[in-house]
């Protein structure tokens, strides 16, 4: 039992964030129906950002022997960074890989993104090489006990990072004027420029919120995990992605859940232990763990065609 | 005589490699209703979309209010006071009455003003007061239709295109369709309308033009044109 | 009753004048410069020896040979079939120019390089640039657009036989011109003793080419003219019997004629304004390249040295990518259901033949079978496997038949992530992830066959692509391929218009999985070992990008853009190194540059960098792919088509678009 609520939080972490991941995938998919491959990549540039600032800009050893108040200020310079340099990459790579071909068939975005993912993947190698790099400690590591459960103050930190981005996106594009441009141009590009909206700024922008979200979530899974690896954004984005498409692609609520259910999926396959599974089956969990997250997948959609929270919306004619 | 708000010279617009509109010269002044009549397929919905550069001319010039507007974008040329009540509607089917509202007033940024409208537009649609809060997906065709006049009003446009307003109405509500078009002229708004409901429309227009595959064939006043036989025949069942 | 043909249509003597100076001129450039700057000499002179010295024979060097006499022979035939059909309007020197850059530029390219794909690839550069530039001059000065066809009028059968003779004289000078040349080249290279000791023979051999040269010409030049009357305006309409002569075309036909010369509908006509592009001249490109791909692993060696084994080796790889685009293309080109894990059904099919063409089978069933019957059972395993292969496909649509879009493309993601996990697990009957090894290379009469020797897989796979694409082709204009092209554009209507969407999907996914099936069985074959970890989404993605790079729908278009994709990301890319090393290769200095400022830089570190650039600037200047399907090309170009169907059949010459559709020549 306490086992099973061990791996629930853990489950709850590493799923949220597939869901700050999910969610810039979503805000693209929803506003250009672009499948956005490189948008793990920009994740993994968020990661190795956080982890540049740490080492090359604070120089940081040993987190225990900082002050609060320069800890304090190494946290939220880097998670800036992060957040900033990631936008912008988002930005940049809409202009060039994808804005060129708005009007061109549905697949040849897709097959740009795919470039655009490879080559991030090989710049990232480039810089950190190909094997997976430690990185330092962020923030001193201090357990809390729940009853038997044990959480982390990093556990703690990546929830409420989570948490307050879910819920600012979610006020962002329900009650601004900018979201609603955004939500305008996703019904309706043709009758939003209609409206004065300029269509491409807002396309831009959505890029802008995404990436910077995902730039963020990069920090938190260099804070939690302390490491990176160049090709993490390829097999998180995946997982991330999977998790859009369960909470019903374009819609924000449900990339938010669909991320968590596949990290708590994940997290508690592993509760599984390492012994023949019935009907001859070998191995535990842990090696089933990725069939496992598709198979629900492939079951959920099963059920519901258009994931969790997608509507059933009547199709164009 | 008034002086011009819109014009049409020489435009060519072509889709792909298809000529659809044809060396179209047009004019509207301030304060007409000048309408547009023209069988199905004749390009009215291109002149449109072409006046609104989300078709782009070939050739030819638009201007607005004595700015050239052909090559700008359609959020630019909103922005100069036109605005579209487009063909089929197109409201935002996912958001809400007022958020479509909302929408409609984008380009403008003084709150106050904006509330003002609302209230002004909800008095003249009594309908859409009653269903702020609903989905705009769901409602009626008639109401769809409502919503997206007072969404073009919402911009406080100067002049206001509209595509085919009585498309799929019942006759009791075009009659409200034309009433409302006649009422917004009276606070000022200048109005193109296309129209395949010729009698009517000609009835409260000032000015027509006549569209024909792509050309013009025919301008005259509304009264003239209901008297001339082409129109007789080609749009108001002969006789 | 003979009727009067405008000049424009068959041109009188004077112009035939013109014609055969254009096509002569435009041919004997690039076969010279093959036969004697390049190869071409060399292989039929290594045929002659092998023939008179049999100290020396070689099957191959004689069937070398061979491919040489039917190579001129086709080029012969089509220079003929070219003057005969061409309308003349053309001019002389844009022919030229481009038959400059699309034959001679290639031919010294891959001489230099003497790498197929790297010649090919500098090619392409090349190409790229000159369209460029020709666009930029066309800027400046547009070209006379061509005026429609005064008129155009059925050919009688006088006008018939002066188009043989048109044909006749087109190839009888081709021929002659060509042999001259040759003969003077040679005959300076007899007097300065270049020969050596089978001088005799090679004097006799130069001469009698000479005479024999150009009597050949004038029999293929019938050939060509025989094709050409072929094509010619039939009389009646639609008929190709040319007996009822002088009917003139209904005006309308005409019209419509006149307006696409160029284009498709123009294809198959006689007289044509491209007649490099016509039917015709497709028919004799098509025999070209038939020979050329059945000859290959005999004239490789002489024309790019040593290491035919392992070129072909490559070409034997590369060819299961072209089936597995072709399988894909059915899916995602045909029906246009996205599938993001089109690898499930290649691991599927691979370890069908694994677990039985190897020991694994006895290990897990006790089964003993006769090592000399072994390697049999891979024909019957071949289909074994592709019928698995499509029921798994039925077994993955069944469920996601109401799924739309991209909600399909990720259960397919996930299925193709499923797969290799449970081949992984399953280690008890699969090896896991150490792979099964030993499996057996299939066995036919009369060839000695096993894992180092690559010829017999050329060949295997050669007539495997053969039987994929005759199938895809079959498929693509039956009943069932327009039922998946009618879902591809508008489901609902599809389905409204009587097409069993459940059956027609269904049928889509065990296609396409049946040729994977196909194309994995043949993989562990030729690798003789398989493993778990070898197959993954990011292959899934590959062969995604080869059919979108390609050509989405069109069949040529996704065999390119297979060989593309795996040419660029297996042969070249790891090439690159190499070449940077090799002071004697054209990126030796740029290489040079680099490492000066970055001390440990190599080209394999940055290799998907370079893909992935590659794939981006591609989509951005080709989004429609390499070679699009018409129907594809056709939406592109009018953009926004909200259902709006326009044939090919409207667009004018010189009107805007046509420009464009008339890149390719
Ligand atoms: N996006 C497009 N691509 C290609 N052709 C188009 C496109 N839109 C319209 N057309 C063609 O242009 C012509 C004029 O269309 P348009 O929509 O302007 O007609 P309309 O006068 O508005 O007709 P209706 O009264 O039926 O609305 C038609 O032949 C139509 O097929
Ligand atoms: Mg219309």
């Amino acid at each position: 039992m306490t086992l099973f609520l061990q791996l629930l939080v853990e489950g709850l972490v590493i799923g949220s964030i597939y869901s700050l991941v999910a969610l810039g995938y979503t805000m693209v998919y929803g506003i250009i129906e672009l499948i956005n491959f490189a948008h793990g990549d920009i994740f993994m540039m968020g990661t190795l950002v956080s982890l540049f600032m740490v080492t090359n800009v604070f120089h940081l050893t040993d987190v225990s022997k900082m002050s609060l108040g320069g800890m304090l200020v190494m946290l939220v310079v880097t998670c800036l960074a992060s957040i900033v340099i990631c936008a912008l990459l988002g930005v940049l790579i809409e202009r060039i890989a994808y804005r060129p071909l708005r009007n061109a068939p549905r697949l040849a975005p897709l097959i740009s993104a795919i470039g655009v993912s490879l080559a991030l993947e090989d710049i990232a190698k480039a810089i950190i090489g190909p094997n997976p790099v430690a990185a330092p400690y962020l923030v001193p590591l201090v357990h809390y006990s729940i009853g038997s459960v044990d959480i982390t103050n990093t556990d703690i930190i990546v929830l409420v990072v989570a948490l307050v981005l879910m819920v600012g996106l979610q006020w962002l594009v329900t009650s601004t004027r900018i979201g609603r441009a955004m939500r305008a141009v996703a019904q309706d590009r043709e009758a939003a420029a209609l409206m004065g909206v300029n269509v491409d700024r807002v396309i831009a922008i959505t890029f802008l919120i995404g990436a910077g979200i995902a730039g963020a979530g990069g920090f938190v899974f260099l804070l939690s995990t302390n490491n990176t690896v160049f090709n993490i954004g390829f097999e998180l984005g995946l997982f991330a992605f999977t998790a859009a498409v369960l909470g019903g692609i374009g819609n924000l609520v449900g990339a938010m859940l669909g991320g968590l259910v596949i990290g708590l999926i994940r997290a508690l396959v592993t509760y599984i232990p390492d012994r023949d599974l019935p009907f001859g089956l070998p191995h535990g969990g842990v090696a089933w763990q990725d069939a496992v997250v598709f198979a629900i997948l492939i079951l959920i959609l099963v059920f519901r065609p258009t994931g969790l929270l997608g509507q059933q919306l009547a199709e164009k004619v | 005589m008034n002086e011009v708000m819109l014009q049409l010279e020489h435009v060519d617009t072509f889709y792909g490699p298809i000529q659809v509109l044809h060396d179209i010269n047009l004019e509207v002044r301030r304060g007409e209703i000048v309408c547009l009549l023209g069988a199905n397929a004749a390009g009215k919905t291109t002149t449109m979309k072409t006046i609104f550069g989300l078709v782009r001319p070939r050739r030819g010039r638009i201007i607005f209010d004595g700015q050239r507007i052909d090559n700008r974008p359609a959020s630019d040329i909103v922005r100069l006071g036109l605005a579209l009540v487009p063909e089929a509607r197109r409201i935002f089917p996912r958001m809400t009455v007022l958020e479509n509202l909302q929408m409609g007033a984008y380009t403008r940024t003084n709150k106050a003003e904006i509330e003002q409208d609302l209230d002004h537009v909800c008095q003249i649609f009594p309908r859409i007061k009653e269903r702020l809060k609903q989905i705009a997906g769901t409602l009626s065709g008639g109401e769809q239709q409502m919503l997206a006049m007072a969404r073009a009003l919402m911009s406080r446009p100067r002049m206001m295109c509209m595509d085919e307003p009585s498309m799929g109405l019942s006759p009791l509500l075009v009659e409200t369709v034309f009433e409302t078009i006649v009422r917004i002229r009276s606070e000022g708004v200048t109005i193109f309308l296309v129209e395949q409901n010729a009698s009517m429309a000609l009835s409260l227009a000032d000015r027509g033009y006549v569209l024909q595959t792509g050309k013009i064939v025919l301008s005259d006043t509304a009264a003239n044109l209901l008297e001339n036989d082409l129109v007789r025949q080609a749009y108001l069942g002969g006789s | 009753m003979a009727m009067l043909v405008p000049s424009q249509i068959l041109p009188q003597t004077g112009e035939t004048r013109r014609l055969l100076l254009k096509w002569v001129i435009a041919f004997l450039v690039p076969v010279l410069v093959f036969t004697l700057v390049w190869s071409g000499e060399a292989i039929l002179n290594a045929a002659l020896l092998a023939i008179f010295f049999p100290g020396s024979f070689s099957i191959a060097a004689i069937a070398a040979g061979l491919f040489m006499l039917l190579f001129y022979g086709i080029i012969t035939g089509l220079t003929g079939y070219l003057v005969a059909a061409d309308s003349g309007r053309q001019s002389l020197l844009d022919l030229w120019i481009s038959m400059f850059f699309f034959t001679v530029v290639p031919i010294l390219l891959i001489y230099i390089t003497a790498n197929l794909f790297v010649g090919l690839a500098a090619s392409v550069v090349v190409w790229a640039f000159y369209y460029y530039g020709r666009r930029l001059v066309r800027r400046f000065r547009p070209p006379a657009p061509l005026p429609p066809l005064p008129s155009l009028k059925v050919l009688d059968a006088e006008m018939r036989a002066t188009l043989l003779t048109r044909a006749r004289l087109g190839s009888f000078w081709f021929a002659l011109s060509f042999s001259l040349i040759w003969l003077l080249v040679d005959l300076l290279f007899y007097f300065t003793g270049q020969y050596g000791q089978a001088s005799l023979v090679f004097l006799v051999w130069i001469l009698l080419r000479s005479v024999l040269l150009p009597v050949a010409g004038w029999l293929l030049g019938s050939l060509g003219g025989l094709v050409a009357i072929r094509h010619a305006v039939p009389a009646n309409g639609n008929g190709s019997n040319g007996d009822r002569a002088g009917a003139p075309v209904s005006t309308r036909r005409l019209r419509l004629l006149s307006a696409t010369r160029a284009r498709e509908e123009a294809r198959d006509l006689v007289p044509n304004d491209l007649p490099l592009r016509s039917t015709g001249a497709r028919n004799f490109y098509l025999l070209l390249l038939l020979a050329l791909l059945v000859f290959y692993p005999m004239i490789d060696p002489f024309l790019f040295g040593p290491g035919t084994d392992s070129r072909l080796d490559n070409y034997g790889n590369a060819g299961y990518y072209v089936i597995l685009a072709l399988g894909l293309n059915i899916v995602v080109g045909f029906a246009g259901l996205l599938d993001l894990g089109y690898v499930a059904f290649f691991v599927i099919g691979a370890y069908t033949w694994a677990m039985v063409g190897s020991p694994q089978l006895t290990v897990l069933t006790g089964i003993h079978i006769n090592p000399d019957i072994w390697p049999w059972l891979f024909w019957p395993m071949l289909i074994v496997a592709a019928l698995i292969a499509a029921l798994w496909g039925v077994l993955l649509g069944a469920p996601t038949l109401r799924l739309r879009g991209d909600y399909l493309a990720i259960v397919t993601l996930g299925f193709g992530e499923i797969i290799p996990i449970v081949v992984q697990n399953l280690d008890k009957y699969t090896n896991g992830t150490n792979g099964l090894t030993g499996i057996y290379s299939p066995a036919f009469f009369g060839v000695h066959w096993n894992v180092s020797t690559s010829e017999p897989y050329y060949y295997l796979i050669l007539v495997l692509i053969a039987i994929v694409l005759l199938a895809n082709l079959r498929l693509r204009d039956s009943r069932i391929g327009r039922a998946w092209i009618a879902m591809r554009e508008d489901e609902i209507a599809a389905a409204a218009s009587g097409i069993n969407l459940t059956r027609t999907k269904l049928l889509a996914f065990a296609a396409g999985a049946f040729f994977s099936g196909i194309a994995g069985a043949y993989y562990a074959a030729k690798l003789s070992t398989v493993t778990s970890g070898n197959f993954s989404f990011s292959d899934s993605v590959i062969y995604l990008a080869m059919v979108v790079l390609g050509g989405l729908g069109s069949i040529p278009g996704v065999v390119v853009g297979a060989l593309a994709v795996y040419a660029v990301n297996v042969l070249v890319l790891p090439q690159l190194d190499a070449l940077g090393n090799d002071p004697s290769s054209i990126i030796y200095p740029i290489y040079t540059h680099i490492l000066q400022v970055i001390p440990n830089f190599s080209f394999s570190n940055i290799r998907n960098l370079i893909f992935g650039i590659i794939l981006v600037v591609l989509m951005i200047f080709r989004p429609e792919g390499l070679i699009p399907s018409t129907r594809r090309r056709h939406e592109l170009h009018h953009t926004e088509a909200e259902g709006v169907e326009i044939t090919s059949l409207d667009t004018p010459p010189g009107a805007p678009g046509f420009e464009s559709e008339m890149r390719v020549e």
